[in-house]
């Protein structure tokens, strides 16, 4: 998940600070990947400070979590829960592709196995292999301008995303909308092999964030429940921030 | 004529011939009281680790629920209904189930959680009663969990090693706590010995916050082992009037019903064959007795004896060496059987573990003495003595006189 | 004087005593040979078919593998073992293989299960059961290609068919968490449950780079034997070959020890139950034995008289014994001929009673019931009960010699 949200930082990021110059162009496939590559590059190597709220909303039960978290470059991230306070204290380190989560209550760490992959992450829509997955979308995907224009009075362009042969994701495609003119993005669909809707990722509240216009507000929703989904909310962004590696320890993941 | 005394006579004369028959006759007859009681003991020690260790003998559920099993799907009024169903004259217990992930020092491993109700759970299964090392759960222990011998194993922890559960709680957030090991099960079936970790349903709501009322499963006992399954399910099913599914281990497992029949099956077919080696020692040794005397069968049949009088009297003579026979043979069979019900035969030396069709066999065998095992043999016995006896008289019966007589 | 004559012919003056007791001595042959030969065959079958689900009749694996099974444990070099191993008599083929955990995902569900790695090159319908249980599509075409094999419950609960994607999950060597990608090319079914809802073929190759194992780098390696008979033996020369010193070798018992268990219990029963209805026939032929020597005290005596001493009487109830026995067990051959041949051959078909998916020891039964005899088991047989009937014949042989002449001559 917190890729997801190192993705959509950098993603804004770079075209936030670039020009709507492809605003008009029709499809041009260097031009795609070249705007994919260079999101991917972009969020490589930064750094990242944010504290986000997280409220999931299932047939059983509607419970609400916040959360900050750490990132340096892709390989390392640290988050931890601030609310309820019965899981303060919970963090889950991503080093690499070592995944281990200090659970406070017990007093232990644990590291993440295939045993535990099946579980939702924190309870949420979102699996720990959302968490794992490492998917870089210039690498896993081969991308197009399927769409440029008009839509729900609003000009997007809407791109979409094929996983390549070799990628390790389950996803049959992608499709990812932005606004045409901030290229800030509207809603990401995640289709299965045969193309059926599988679950919807929409983005709204955009406002002034970390020095940028960004969504703010980011809901998955599965296609099979349409009524639960999984929010969040981002309430703080910095980045490139200082930080330093040994934030990113085993040691670290207990203190404070 | 005085067929009985005749009879007596004639076994005594040839005590010698008489007395091999016998033993043949009684030593058949106790090995198969005691193969009959082994099997039955054997048969109804799998069928106790079924039912009595694990699945009893109806379970109620939620429906759906077993397909696809999920905390939510509850019984909810699992408290009232249980204390009903005891009302019946049935024992009955609640239990709560959930899944995740169980981690010692060493390594972790999916695991289902199976809560009981230490008040009840006694009364419907044996499973306190089969443990390995250490104890059962007690109350008040908020922490002790009962683990299954291979899960042990693959945990790579004993009695009093820490064990720490993370799952998730019925309102979405994470399930985290640490157990100490109390006890450690015998084999029961596959899937709980590698992957089950049994604690009281108090326990268990607290860990997954689960509502104070309801459960997933209500496990129930017939009080009386000899009322028919069908119908006690019936029973309970009218007890039951919602919506739920009430089922029969038979139902619920049918491919271990179907062994446990074909298992005796079994037992006959042995006690067949058994049997038809037994006949031709009588056979052998009733023709001799017979054709040996049949210058004096001629001599009666002269003297005006019908042929329907001398195969009365061969079978007479049949008959007091077989209830002798089965008098010795259900002495013998009877004591020994008795003995191995006490102690069992040990066949650990050969397996420590051996499950059919996923269920744990005991290692120790015990018999398991019946009106069946006991009796059945020797119904058997007569019927082959009386068959086998049966050429040699009717051919001594239906010859001529003189024949006879002059017969050598 | 020809004892020998005389025994045999001793033997049809009574014809019908004979033929009885030579028919009991036949039909102890017939529920030997069929007793013991289905154990023969149904306990080979078993063990094969326990060596075709994964670890062969004899494992080679990393040291603590077999107990607590993990990707950090694995075999170096093995293009090297397994050179040697081909070498080795009586083995029939080995395959190299990595098992593990991982969990398999599709867009709607992610299941827990475990995979076999294999190469297709080494495996094939004989040493492998799930390639025999293949329903749909076939093993990947090469060892590195991307395709999987999935038990058809597996391919229903993930929601898939035949070339749709499966993304499975698991740890590498040195326990990190890794994903790769595959396609369903084959769907196997057999029969059981568990295994068909939780268990997956891959391409060594495929998974070596993505747990980061090297080229001969794997969890273990399974012997196939011709015989499984030799596994012992052979296991205790493997150990001590300096070769596989590093490694632990072992033997189907100690990788599937339920399998073990049950099979040595049915066998002393079995045994048990043998030995049983040998004691009634020897009783049988005891008591004949000792009728005819009883009813013949007259004529002993005036042998004796005539100067036959009590050794050569012994001697000549004992060649009574001798050819009853030879006639026993030549009726009893030509009966179970026949019975064999269609017991071996065809066999009785027992799935009406056992029905599909029952495991004896965890490993799927075979529900046709046959016979099939090896040379040891035929031979003690005969022995056996030829063993049995002159010992029978011992006693009342003995008995022969002990009636001082002039007391039998005085009974009539």
């Amino acid at each position: 998940m917190f890729r997801l949200l190192i993705f959509l930082f950098g993603f804004l990021a770079f075209i936030t600070s670039t020009n709507a110059i492809y605003a008009e162009d029709v499809i041009n496939d260097d031009r795609v990947t070249l705007l994919l590559s260079e999101v991917d590059d972009l969020w490589r190597g930064e750094s990242s400070y944010a504290v986000t709220s997280m409220q999931v909303k299932t047939e059983h039960y509607t419970r609400t979590m916040r959360m900050e978290g750490w990132s340096k470059g892709k390989e390392k991230t640290l988050f931890k829960i601030i609310e309820p306070l019965r899981e303060k204290g919970t963090a889950t380190l991503k080093s690499g592709n070592h995944i281990y989560t200090y659970l406070p209550k017990t007093d232990r760490t644990i590291k993440l196995t295939t045993g535990m992959m099946m579980g939702a992450w924190m309870g949420s829509h979102l699996t720990n292999d959302d968490l794992v997955k490492e998917a870089r979308l210039e690498e896993d995907y081969d991308a197009t301008i399927s769409f440029e224009g008009e839509r729900d009075g609003q000009n997007i362009i809407e791109f979409t995303l094929v996983p390549k042969l070799d990628a390790a994701v389950v996803w049959g495609k992608l499709t990812l909308t932005i606004l045409a003119e901030s290229h800030i993005p509207v809603v990401e669909h995640y289709f299965d092999e045969d193309f059926v809707l599988a679950r919807t990722i929409s983005f709204s509240e955009i406002k002034s964030l970390g020095g940028r216009e960004r969504p703010t507000v980011l809901r998955v929703v599965p296609a099979d429940k349409p009524d639960e989904y999984t929010e969040f909310v981002y309430e703080q962004l910095e980045l490139n921030i200082e930080v330093s590696d040994r934030l990113f320890t085993l040691s670290s993941l207990k203190k404070r | 004529m005085n067929f009985a005394k005749l009879a007596a006579r004639n076994v005594y004369r040839n005590s010698h011939r008489s007395l091999v028959t016998v033993a043949a006759m009684a030593f058949a007859c106790a090995m198969m009281i005691v193969f009959s009681s082994l099997m039955e003991g054997v048969i109804a020690g799998s069928e106790r680790n079924v039912v009595a260790m694990n699945t009893g003998d109806i379970q109620i559920h939620q429906q759906m629920y077993r397909d696809d099993p999920d905390i939510y799907k509850m019984i909810e009024t699992s408290t009232q209904l249980s204390e009903n169903i005891r009302q019946a004259g049935f024992f009955a217990a609640e239990r709560l189930f959930t899944f995740g992930l169980m981690a010692s020092d060493d390594s972790s491993s999916g695991v289902q959680l199976r809560g009981v109700d230490l008040s009840y759970e006694s009364t419907v299964t044996e499973i306190y009663q089969h443990i390995l090392q250490g104890n059962w759960l007690e109350n008040g222990d908020t922490h002790g969990v009962v683990i299954g011998k291979k899960l042990a194993r693959l945990l790579d922890v004993s009695l009093g090693d820490e064990l720490i559960f993370v799952g998730q709680t019925a309102d979405g957030y994470m399930a985290n706590d640490s157990f100490r090991v109390r006890g450690i099960l015998k084999s029961i079936a596959s899937d709980i010995d590698s992957a089950s970790v049994f604690m009281s349903n108090g326990m268990l709501r607290e860990l997954i916050s689960l509502p104070e009322q309801g459960a997933h499963q209500i496990v129930i006992m017939r009080s009386d082992r000899k009322q028919d399954l069908a119908e006690a399910t019936k029973k309970i099913k009218m007890l039951v009037k919602q919506d739920l599914e009430v089922m029969s281990w038979r139902q619920l497992m049918p491919v271990i019903s179907r062994f446990l029949e074909t298992a005796q099956v079994q037992t006959l077919i042995m006690l067949l064959f058994t049997y038809i080696a037994v006949a031709s020692v009588v056979l052998n040794a009733m023709l001799m007795s017979v054709f040996e005397r049949i210058h004096e069968f001629g001599i009666m049949k002269a003297i005006g004896v019908s042929p329907w009088q001398i195969i009365r009297l061969v079978y007479a003579e049949t008959l007091i060496q077989t209830v002798v026979a089965s008098i010795l043979g259900l002495i013998l069979g009877i004591s020994l059987s008795w003995y191995l019900q006490q102690y069992g035969l040990d066949m650990t030396s050969l397996a420590d573990g051996m499950t059919f069709a996923g269920i744990a066999l005991d290692p120790v065998w015990h018999a398991e003495l019946s009106v069946n095992s006991s009796l059945v043999p020797i119904g058997f016995l007569f019927v082959m003595a009386a068959i086998a006896v049966l050429y040699p008289a009717v051919k001594v019966a239906l010859m001529r006189p003189l024949e006879a007589i002059h017969h050598q | 004087m020809n004892l020998n004559v005389l025994a045999w012919r001793n033997l049809w003056r009574h014809k019908r005593r004979t033929l009885i007791t030579a028919s009991s001595i036949a039909f102890g042959v017939l529920l030997a040979v069929t007793f013991t030969g289905a154990g023969d065959y149904f306990y080979t079958r078993m063990i094969d078919a326990g060596a075709n689900m994964g670890m062969g009749h004899i494992t080679l694996a990393a040291p603590d593998f077999n107990r607590a099974p993990s990707s950090k444990k694995y075999l170096q070099q093995s293009e090297q073992l397994q050179q040697q191993i081909t070498h080795m008599a009586d083995v029939k083929s080995s395959m190299a293989r990595i098992q593990g955990q991982a969990m398999f995902a599709s867009a709607h569900k992610s299941i827990g299960g475990m995979f076999f790695a294999v190469d297709p090159e080494q495996e094939n319908a004989d040493n492998n059961l799930f390639i025999k249980a293949m329903v749909e599509g076939g093993m990947p075409a090469t060892v590195s290609d991307k395709t999987v094999v999935l038990g058809v419950d597996l391919a229903r609960k993930l929601k898939l068919t035949m070339g749709k994607k499966v993304v499975y999950t698991t740890t590498d060597k040195q326990g990190d968490i890794v994903s790769a990608i595959a396609r369903v090319g084959g769907l196997f079914q057999t029969g059981s449950n568990e295994i068909d809802g939780a268990v997956a073929l891959l391409p060594l190759h495929s998974v070596q780079k993505v747990l980061g194992y090297q080229q001969d780098e794997v969890s273990v390696i399974a012997v196939i034997l011709h015989d499984q008979r030799h596994s012992h033996q052979l296991r205790d020369e493997m150990q001590m070959m300096s070769s596989f010193s590093h490694t632990e070798v072992l033997n189907w018992q100690q990788t599937q020890p339920d399998l073990a268990g049950m099979i040595a219990v049915d066998k002393s029963s079995n045994y048990i139950s043998q030995l049983l209805i040998a004691l009634l026939v020897a009783a049988g032929i005891l008591n004949t034995m000792l009728m005819s020597v009883l009813e013949r005290k007259r004529e002993f005596g005036v042998m004796m008289a005539l100067g036959l001493s009590p050794q050569r009487l012994f001697l000549l109830v004992m060649l009574e014994s001798f050819w009853l026995a030879v006639l026993g067990l030549i009726i009893g051959t030509i009966v179970t001929i026949p019975w064999y041949l269609f017991m071996s051959q065809t066999g009785i078909d027992m799935s009406a009673a056992y029905g599909d998916g029952f495991s004896f020891g965890g490993v799927l039964l075979d529900t046709v019931f046959k016979i099939r005899l090896f040379e040891e088991s035929v031979m003690a047989i005969l022995i056996g009960l030829f063993t049995l009937a002159l010992l029978s014949g011992a006693y009342p042989a003995w008995r022969a010699g002990q009636v001082p002449p002039v007391e039998s001559l005085k009974t009539i």
